[in-house]
């Protein structure tokens, strides 16, 4: 009887300790869309170009693969990479390696966190040797660097073209396919080669504006809203989409975001000369002819602008932007932005960000035009990154466009880190689901790496 | 025989309550200070069976007619899933089994028998939450321990044979444990952490009104005052990069937490001579806690003191039960069997559920006996079950999903008269 009882209780406690709350049971379905032969066409954002290179752990986190991440739970193909060096050093076309944060002594010696080089050259090898594979076929035609008009160019995976895309001459087929073609194939050639893709993502024309921003708006011209494949933006995309929706295939493309609003171009104050009153004499003693007064504390910039009167030198308006590439040591050891202005290159102009908005403006036009003509869903990527201009709190964590602290961006101030790819994957998600009526789930993007620190 | 069947009754009711789908109080409220009444729904304020009256309703602890102690414990078993929204990721607890105990000593004044005084420890308020690593919600919580000992000396008199006041003054002890991930990287991808301890005490009262209507009928009020549980001597901790160590400070910091007020108003009745009916009606002043915050002694431009709304409501609880002597129609010899269910409202109103207190509207199940060894001595147990489920969008994390929590609680008590 008492061996009874032990039992009895025995029982009891398992079925106490067992009693959890189930599973919801889920099922996730593409709803009208065809996910099974899935393609990711972009630019660096697609291929996971981060921290100025492009890298395996990118490669991993990268908007394509995240996406083709979540659509594989309703039936896409599997994720086809050319994976760059498990090394993870990475490399830009500068043959750099990738940036991390870390410490740097500056003019004045102080030692302060600073995105730096992982290692003093990037992984070269990655550029030498080719990545295709005859009869595979890749699913994400990330290519950083890749424009709309790009899409059918047949000088950027030519080695001997000053346009030739190294990160495309190493995927393209054309090792295998040249030789019998005699010319040189497009990264489009290269996505519909071996079959049609039944649904794909597009997030294509940033690289048409940012050259041309981050040149301080001084070369890379921005490519023409109008003009012929190849030339313009509106026959470009034309031609692109028509050829990706053929057989009733579908997809989903990106507007632009203002891309004057990334940290690349918002980390630096307008305002940021820091003044004691020694300086304000002498600078007051130099541009005071010219009618420019300099107060203790903070000032203006002084900038070089070829329109503003005889010297072609005046302060900074508010509103206008200094570039990440400016020479920090220079403004902070070497007066640069003082006694010698900054220099076009690094600054955005008033009329110039209005250049390169109103040219956002008018490919967006283009982009939801023909997105419709063909049925596919639309992603707007401005709420999105309006958003985390602003700052939000997402599951307890507060994130923003804040350069290094504010976890969406990566060390290159354009590009998002895996969190921000993340937040981005989510925003296509949402916008196939709706117009697609699939069900497929969120990323939880705090399980993404943001910035690592020492 | 008999022994075999009871244990089956009380595994029966498990079942129903399992079968019936859907913790063991509202907020972060523990309702176990005595198993005569958890086997009744936690209601029977105004049924004085043993000591635990110094806690229900110290009005009605003049009524025992013996000296006595009680001692009970009562392991919550407790598990909480959380359903995120968006990834529709599930997420559970792995929290340590909860031990609420109380511990009651009622003496009678020798030469005067109206009068009875004593003393009770309870826990009728804490919890601990322990998520699973890496859960969605580590930026908001990862762990909560909140622990509450109150002690409670009672004066009780019969001022007439219909009526007994009493009360007595509760001193509370506490400790709060509180951690979280935070969304910041070392090298190696892991993220940082903070961990919030302290210590805290707080004063209160408890009084309480008995009216003994006649034999069949007893009403009662009780009333346990807030008691501010001030944490004067906190501690913060962080586990942050070695470049940011600067940016979060370890340091003191100062907080407090309120324990709500309880209103009890409660009537029994004895329909038949084996029967008794209970009725319970709480009204808890969750009210008072409106904000939580966290005032740092050393601040920096990371780390600001924080205010964090909570925003509850005062609620009503309903508890109902009954109990049945299955071996007697008197009472020489015998055995109570006990059931009974309630329902509380959240004090928790929509937008401010967090994970510490995933807490919604909820109907419980209870069962209980009580075996009277001798005249002297009688044990307890009781049994508890609740599904709470909750979903909502919090204002503040923006976390948004659905909790459900399913809670058992087999209690087993001890009471020895003289």
């Amino acid at each position: 009887m008492k061996l009874f009882y032990c039992h009895i209780i025995a029982l009891l406690l398992i079925a106490l300790m067992a009693c959890k709350p189930k599973e919801p049971m889920l099922s996730v379905h593409s709803g009208t869309a065809d996910f099974s032969k899935f393609v990711a066409i972009g630019d660096g954002h697609t291929a996971g170009y981060m921290d100025d290179a492009l890298s395996i752990h990118g490669q991993q986190n990268a908007l394509g693969t995240l996406l083709q991440m979540q659509l594989q739970l309703a039936g896409a193909n599997p994720t086809i990479l050319p994976w760059l060096d498990p090394s993870n050093v990475g490399i830009n076309t500068q043959q750099q390696a990738r940036l991390i944060l870390g410490y740097k002594t500056d003019c004045m010696g102080i030692q302060g966190l600073s995105p730096i080089r992982f290692s003093a050259q990037g992984e070269v090898v990655s550029f030498t040797q080719s990545a295709y594979i005859p009869n595979q076929k890749y699913s994400n035609y990330g290519i950083p660097g890749l424009k709309m008009i790009d899409m059918v160019s047949n000088l950027i995976g030519n080695p001997n073209d000053q346009k030739y895309n190294p990160y495309f001459g190493r995927m393209s087929m054309d090792q295998f396919v040249l030789p019998m073609t005699g010319t040189w194939s497009s990264v489009q050639e290269n996505v519909l080669f071996g079959g049609y893709p039944t649904f794909s993502s597009i997030y294509l024309g940033l690289e048409d504006l940012l050259p041309y921003a981050k040149s301080g708006a001084t070369q890379n011209p921005m490519t023409p809203v109008s003009g012929l494949p190849n030339v313009g933006f509106d026959e470009s995309i034309n031609q692109l989409l028509s050829q990706l929706s053929s057989n009733n295939a579908k997809g989903v493309i990106a507007t632009l975001p203002d891309v004057t609003k990334f940290p690349y171009f918002t980390t630096i104050p307008y305002n940021g000369l820091k003044l004691d009153a020694a300086s304000v004499v002498t600078l007051n003693q130099i541009y005071g002819p010219l009618g420019f007064a300099f107060h203790v504390g903070e000032n203006p910039f002084m900038i070089e602008d070829p329109s503003a009167g005889m010297f072609g030198v005046r302060p900074m308006l508010p509103g206008e932007l200094i570039l990440l590439s400016v020479p920090l040591d220079s403004i902070k050891c070497h007066q640069m932005g003082s006694v010698f202005p900054l220099r076009d290159e690094f600054v955005l102009t008033l009329d110039e960000i209005q250049q390169v908005q109103s040219r956002t403006t008018a490919f967006n036009q283009i982009i939801r035009a023909k997105a419709n003509e063909v049925g596919f869903a639309v992603v707007e990527t401005s709420p999105f990154y309006e958003k985390t201009n602003a700052g939000f709190v997402y599951n307890g964590a507060s994130l923003s466009a804040k350069f290094v602290s504010g976890g969406v961006f990566s060390l290159d101030g354009i590009h998002l880190n895996p969190r921000g790819n993340a937040l981005l994957t989510n925003e296509f998600l949402k916008a196939i689901n709706v117009k697609f009526k699939s069900n497929l789930p969120m990323l939880n993007a705090l399980n993404y790496n943001s910035v690592l620190f020492p | 025989m008999k022994g075999r069947n009871l244990i089956l009754v009380a595994f029966m009711f498990f079942c129903i309550g399992v079968e019936l789908t859907h913790s063991y109080g509202q907020g972060f409220q523990v309702n176990f200070q005595g198993q005569k009444q958890q086997g009744m729904g936690c209601a029977g304020a105004s049924l004085v069976q043993d000591a635990s009256a110094l806690f229900y309703n110290p009005g009605g602890a003049s009524f025992l007619n013996a000296s006595e102690v009680n001692a009970a414990v009562t392991p919550i078993f407790g598990n909480v899933m959380f359903v995120d929204s968006f990834t529709n990721k599930s997420f559970r607890t792995n929290s340590p089994v909860g031990t609420p105990f109380n511990l009651y000593a009622l003496f009678k004044v020798k030469k005067y028998h109206r009068l009875k005084y004593g003393l009770s420890i309870t826990t009728p308020f804490g919890s601990t939450v322990q998520y699973e690593d890496n859960w969605i919600g580590r930026f908001a919580l990862t762990r909560l321990e909140l622990k509450a000992i109150q002690f409670q000396p009672t004066v009780s008199l019969r001022i007439t044979d219909n009526i007994g006041v009493g009360g007595g003054l509760v001193f509370t002890t506490g400790a709060v444990n509180l951690q979280k991930d935070l969304p910041i990287q070392f090298y190696d991808g892991s993220f940082g952490h903070a961990e919030i301890s302290g210590k805290a005490i707080g004063w209160g009262y408890n009084v309480g009104l008995h009216f003994k209507a006649n034999e069949k009928l007893n009403a009662s009020f009780s009333y346990r005052s807030r008691t501010n549980m001030k944490v004067t001597s906190g501690n913060v901790q962080f586990t942050v990069p070695e470049s940011l160590n600067q940016s979060f400070p370890d340091g003191n910091l100062t907080s407090g937490i309120p324990l709500p007020s309880v209103a009890t108003f409660g009537i029994s009745f004895k329909p038949a001579k084996r029967w008794d009916i209970v009725l319970d009606v709480n009204r808890v002043g969750w009210k008072a806690y409106d904000t939580l915050s966290f005032d740092y002694a050393l601040n920096s431009p990371s780390l600001l003191d924080t205010k964090s709304v909570r925003n509850y409501k005062n609620i009503f609880a309903f508890r109902f039960g009954a109990q049945c002597n299955v071996l007697s129609l008197h009472e020489e010899k015998k055995m109570m069997l006990r059931a009974g269910l309630g329902y509380g409202f959240s004090p928790v109103q929509a937008g401010y559920v967090t994970p510490e207190t995933p807490d919604g509207n909820r109907v419980y199940f209870t069962s209980g006996m009580t075996v009277y060894v001798s005249s002297h001595f009688n044990l307890d147990l009781s049994f508890y079950f609740t599904k709470v489920t909750r979903s909502d969008r919090n204002l503040e994390t923006l976390l948004s999903g659905t909790f459900t929590t399913i809670a058992l609680a087999p209690g087993f008590g001890l009471n020895y008269s003289w």
